[in-house]
């Protein structure tokens, strides 16, 4: 919100308060300041003038030619092109030689169609007080005699541009900000002016009956009838501030309740009583919640359905205003309005705040109704409309108000605090004197005994209720800077060993590997996941109900197709080699505890250009081994690689993993189908691996055995096999079947050969035996390379290669 | 034969070995003076059989020493000439080390996984264990326990993506502190990293997707110097042991009192920057006391206990401290931006 610096002075002494202080006591006491705005006064060289004369341009249909008294003893002739001028109106007119600095216009006397014109009349907008370019600036009657310096009437100002939280209402006005900056300087706080005008006529409680149907959402309705209040130029001094604020000024009555609205934070709302009244001239304004489906025709134009939720101002049996949001068309006050009813309110903030969202109709009312203000502000913005409306217009106001409570008025709860314990909980000492000086300038009543305060909040800070917020208004007045920086210690909660540190060690180790951590949206499109998530459940994806848009509508359920979206992205931009992982939740449909079932997946992605086949062979056989180390090194030995068909990978080049009985990984070339769907030329390896209850489990405890200080038998082994046999099964086969002595096995080569025979292919292993208690003997050697021949036989139909 | 003849032989082999330039020229000068059968000095050996008794035992002498002189300065020539040997094949065998083998070139860990790391090393040092917790979470625990129910204001500042009426993605992981307390008496000492979610429309600071890490701490005599001191001690260990904090007064639901705290500006020292709009400060968390409605809404007693909680975004420290002025890189994975980490 903005404030206007000039306007805080009239609650608390801040003009000579240099900005940057300005600034800092703000933000140490807990309100955001976007930013200052230095606001110059009106130009030097503006003055006010009198229209003396007004006639239209012979031949023009927008120009008119204009006498104006500038004060001199003779008027002068101002050629003019706006629309609002009136005989006998005073306007700022700028002498030739003025700089209007804020439209980069140096004033002259000039001839317009053979008609002089010395000097200009000005808009605010070329004034530099506002954004309003449409119409000269009119100023009321009796602002100033004709020759006073504008200046005058429109002094330079700080504009002060805030955030404030959503607990403050109050400080959405510049008497509660006035509160605040008064604690944050020290310094007093003047009280408004409400001094209650003459009360003439027949009382408004002849006019005007109120009945609040739904308490729950209306806690008070004040209801005043104004006389004599029209649509005239407000006083300058109200339109600059409104200005200077940022709201347009359109006439006096508007005005000053928008006046009020920005001053105390009291929105108001202003009927044509005469265009709501029934035929005797009285009317019955009833706040109830709407008809489903009942339309409402807005200030603004539109039509709106309402339904039962809405809460709405029924005014002699039509729909006036949709409460605390926006007045209705047909009730507003117009340029023919000589009598206002008067609405000051207290609405429900949650209800407004949910038509208001649901209608996309967002007010200065509604945004300070949602935040729920209290009930006394609706007798304090009504008390000083009338006050202005009398001060200022001459208004009559009839006897009254109409005023109706359905609950009782509003009582602010005493809070018991000591001192001593607000001390424990800041971690400093805190005396009770300085606690009750802190709170008292904050506007609180305190009453002290000793180390016990019983603190009563202003009626409009409904946002204090409890000890805890108590000390927050204590600790920002004492100041956070005070505070010793300590840190808890005298009891440490026993340490919970996280899984995370193994999860850091897959990462450690895969980025060791040579492949680049991605972090890639868990959100997605349920096409690109329907494309590949091979260790999914074949349920659909979890679907966003309100998606930002179709590529972030539902839940992934595997990492992979996010990982080929950014090696994409990276073939786009020029990459050449894209190695990418990622470590992340998948979600793979409802949990039994009503949330989502959310496996912590491994995704790795190996992508090759076209062109380089052999190299993509290679890169598979890598990120295979790679996916198996991830599992060795945190399982309980590596998983087992079963060459299988996997949905979206290349049918003979695929393979799933499996460890203790589950499936917790697949490995595999991305098939032709999706590869083109994530428009990757080239090939590209995949794997995805669970870690979830898997590996980040931790892993096995490594045993140590003594090492060996007899020698070796190394035996190499040629055999031929079938051209599709997998090596796997018969490494496994060597290493666990039953050759005690065998310590270690490994495959030297794998080879085609015309002389094998077609449809063969060559092996060689090699073998390492050895005996802890004693040297192998030759015969033992035999024997024991005949039993690894006689298993790789049997596991993989092998036979050993004659020798040639 | 007399020793000075003996000597003279001698020294004229040494010259002759010193001169010899490779192994085979030594080996010649070798043979000429020590073969066995007719080197010259063998041969005067032999010649001291036909010397006079009386002579013979300074003879013999004489003879030993020239042999021992000689064989030593073939030793050493043939010592020399073989080290010249080992220096031309070293010359020969030079490697340009400047060029790396390619092949070998570790990924890189994505920055926000850096920072996480960072955070997380920080406060396992302050004793805290981290806790994980559900993305897809209940409308119940990501707002109504931590004193957000439905119309309050401070829903409008989360704008959540909903699965069904009240199920949603997290927007904050704030949750976690529930579920922790409704988990686990008190003491308790904890951070809650992970991924939220918010319906942002993606700019240079907003994510549909992004990183929170919530801390709780809940014990009997909790302050809020107590946060002061951890949260000083936070943004010391990550941002330089020069930097001062200050907590500005704030609000949020689930705490009270509530406050931001913000970092003096580690690149301007203070004296305002453009990274930190000149203000020397920069804002890099929310914090405040526990609220007693949530320490009662988690099954903690606020009469007896006190809390205090916070919540960071990796994100905004990353850009911060790497300098990323597009926060959109941090989630395009494009390898350039990865290999600057
Ligand atoms: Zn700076």
């Amino acid at each position: 919100m903005r404030y206007s610096a000039n306007w805080l002075q009239d609650f608390v002494d801040c003009a000579d308060v240099p900005t940057p202080v300005l600034v800092d006591r703000l933000v140490q006491t807990g309100t955001e300041v976007e930013r200052v705005v230095e606001q110059p006064g009106a130009p030097a060289g503006v003055g006010v003038a009198r229209v003396v004369q007004l006639e239209r341009m012979p031949g023009s249909h927008h120009l008119w030619l204009t006498l104006v008294d500038t004060g001199d003893p003779e008027p002068l002739p101002v050629v003019c092109g706006a629309q609002n001028l009136a005989l006998g109106g005073l306007v700022p007119w700028a002498s030739p030689g003025t700089d209007l600095a804020a439209v980069g216009l140096r004033v002259g006397v000039r001839t317009i169609r053979g008609h002089g014109s010395q000097g200009m009349l000005c808009s605010p907008h070329e004034l530099g007080l506002g954004s309003d370019h449409e119409g000269i600036l009119l100023l009321e009657e009796g602002a100033a005699e004709p020759g006073t310096p504008l200046e005058v009437l429109v002094p330079p100002d700080r504009i002060l541009e805030l955030e404030i939280t959503a607990n403050r209402p109050d400080c959405l006005s510049h008497l509660g900000l006035a509160r605040e900056l008064a604690a944050a300087l020290d310094r007093r706080l003047r009280p408004p002016e409400l001094a209650p005008p003459p009360r003439v006529g027949r009382p408004a409680a002849e006019l005007v009956t109120v009945a609040i149907n739904d308490p729950s959402g209306c806690r008070r309705y004040r209801a005043e009838v104004v006389e004599g209040l029209t649509l005239a130029p407000s006083p300058l001094w109200i339109q600059q501030r409104l200005r200077a604020v940022g709201i347009r000024p359109l006439g006096l009555t508007v005005d000053l309740a928008n006046y009020v609205g920005a001053e105390l934070g009291q929105p108001l709302h202003t009927f044509d009583l005469d265009r709501v009244g029934g035929a005797d001239g009285g009317v019955r304004v009833t706040v109830r919640r709407a008809v489903d489906g009942e339309p409402f025709q807005a200030l603004d134009g539109g039509e709106r359905r309402l339904d039962a939720r809405d809460l709405v101002i029924d005014v002699g049996g039509s729909t006036a205003a949709l409460a605390g949001i926006v007045g209705g068309r047909a009730s507003g006050v117009g340029p023919a309005t000589r009598r206002v009813l008067l609405e000051a309110a207290t609405f429900d903030g949650p209800s407004i705040r949910a038509t208001s969202r649901r209608l996309g109709l967002r007010t200065e009312a509604s945004a300070r109704f949602e935040k729920t203000l209290s009930p006394v502000l609706a007798a304090l913005g009504g008390a000083r409309f009338v006050h202005l409306a009398h001060r200022v217009a001459g208004a009559a106001v009839r006897p009254g108000p109409v005023d109706v409570e359905p609950l009782g008025p509003h009582r602010s709860v005493a809070i018991p605090v000591t001192a001593s314990g607000l001390g424990r909980a800041l971690g400093m000492p805190v005396a009770a004197g300085e606690a009750a000086t802190a709170l008292t300038r904050l506007g609180f009543e305190v009453t002290t005994a000793g180390d016990a305060l019983t603190v009563t909040p202003p009626p409009d800070r409904l946002d204090v209720m409890i000890p805890a917020d108590v000390l927050e208004e204590v600790g920002r007045s004492l100041g956070y800077e005070r505070l010793p920086p300590t840190v808890p210690g005298r009891r440490r909660p026993a340490l919970v060993v996280s899984p995370p540190a193994a999860r850091e060690a897959v990462r450690d180790l895969i980025v060791g590997a040579g492949v680049d951590e991605a972090i890639t949206v868990s959100l997605t499109s349920p096409s690109a996941q329907l494309a590949l998530r091979p260790l999914a459940p074949p349920s659909p994806p979890l679907a966003v109900r309100n998606p930002l848009g179709p590529q972030w509508s539902a839940l992934r359920q595997s990492c992979l197709p996010g990982l080929l979206q950014a090696a994409a992205l990276n073939q786009a931009r020029g990459a050449e080699r894209i190695r990418l992982f990622e470590i992340g939740r998948a979600f793979w449909g409802a949990s039994p505890s009503g949330l989502a079932e959310e496996p912590e997946l491994l995704g790795l992605v190996d992508h090759v250009p076209a062109g380089e086949a052999v190299e993509a062979a290679a890169r598979l056989r890598q990120l295979a081994a790679l996916a198996v180390t991830v599992g060795a090194r945190c399982a309980d030995g590596p998983p087992e690689v079963r060459p299988q068909a996997v949905a979206g990978l290349h049918p003979g080049r695929s393979a799933e993993l499996w460890a203790g009985g589950r499936r917790v990984g697949v490995v595999g070339e991305l098939a032709d189908g999706p590869r083109e769907r994530f428009e990757l030329r080239g090939r590209a390896a995949v794997a995805e691996l669970r870690l979830d209850g898997w590996v980040v489990a931790g892993g096995p405890r490594p045993a140590a055995r003594p090492l060996a200080a007899t020698p070796g038998v190394v035996e190499d082994l040629a055999v031929v096999v079938p051209a599709r046999a997998a090596v796997g099964p018969a490494l496994a086969a060597l290493r666990s079947v039953g050759i005690p002595e065998c310590e270690s096995v490994r495959l030297l080569d794998e080879y085609t050969d015309p002389r094998l025979g077609p449809g063969l292919k060559g092996w060689t292993f090699r073998l390492v035996f050895r005996d802890a208690d004693r040297t192998l003997t030759g015969e033992e050697a035999r024997r024991l390379r005949a039993a690894a021949l006689e298993t790789l036989a049997g596991a993989v139909g092998a036979r050993q290669r004659e020798t040639a | 034969m007399t020793p000075e003849a003996l000597a003279e032989l001698a020294a004229r082999a040494v010259a002759d070995a010193e001169a010899a330039v490779d192994p085979a020229q030594l080996e010649a000068v070798r043979r000429r003076f020590l073969g066995r059968r007719d080197g010259e000095l063998t041969r005067a050996g032999a010649q001291m059989a036909a010397a006079a008794p009386a002579q013979r035992a300074a003879l013999g002498r004489a003879f030993n020493g020239a042999k021992a002189e000689v064989e030593a300065a073939l030793d050493a020539r043939a010592r020399q000439l073989a080290a010249s040997v080992d220096t031309e094949r070293i010359a020969a065998e030079w490697m340009d080390l400047t060029r790396l083998d390619e092949s070998w070139t570790p990924g890189r860990l994505h920055p926000i996984t850096r920072v996480l790391r960072e955070i997380e090393a920080i406060f396992r040092q302050l004793g805290y264990a981290v806790v994980e917790g559900p993305e897809v979470e209940s409308e119940r625990f990501n707002f109504e326990l931590l004193n957000i129910p439905a119309g309050h204001p401070a829903r409008d500042s989360h704008d959540t993506l909903y699965l069904s009426d009240d199920v949603l993605l997290r927007t904050h992981t704030s949750p976690v502190q529930m579920r922790t307390m409704l988990e686990q008496p008190p003491p308790i000492r904890i951070i809650a990293p992970g991924r939220t979610y918010r319906r942002d429309n993606p700019d240079q600071t907003h994510f549909v997707m992004f990183h929170q890490v919530e801390g709780l701490v809940v014990d009997e005599d909790v302050t809020v110097a107590d946060l002061k001191g951890t949260l000083l001690t936070f943004a010391r260990s990550m941002f330089g042991h020069e930097r001062e904090i200050r907590l500005r007064p704030n609000y949020f639901p689930y705490t009270e009192p509530s406050m931001e705290v913000d970092v003096s500006c580690f690149l301007c020292g203070g004296a305002g920057c453009r990274t930190c709009h000149h203000r020397g400060w920069i804002e890099i968390l929310g914090s405040g006391m526990v609220h007693p409605q949530v320490l009662r809404n988690g099954g903690v007693d606020p009469e007896r206990y006190r809390g205090f909680a916070f919540g960071m975004g990796p994100e905004r420290i990353a850009m911060l401290k790497y300098g990323i002025e597009d926060g959109r890189e941090l989630t395009l994975d494009d390898v350039r931006f990865l290999h600057q980490f």
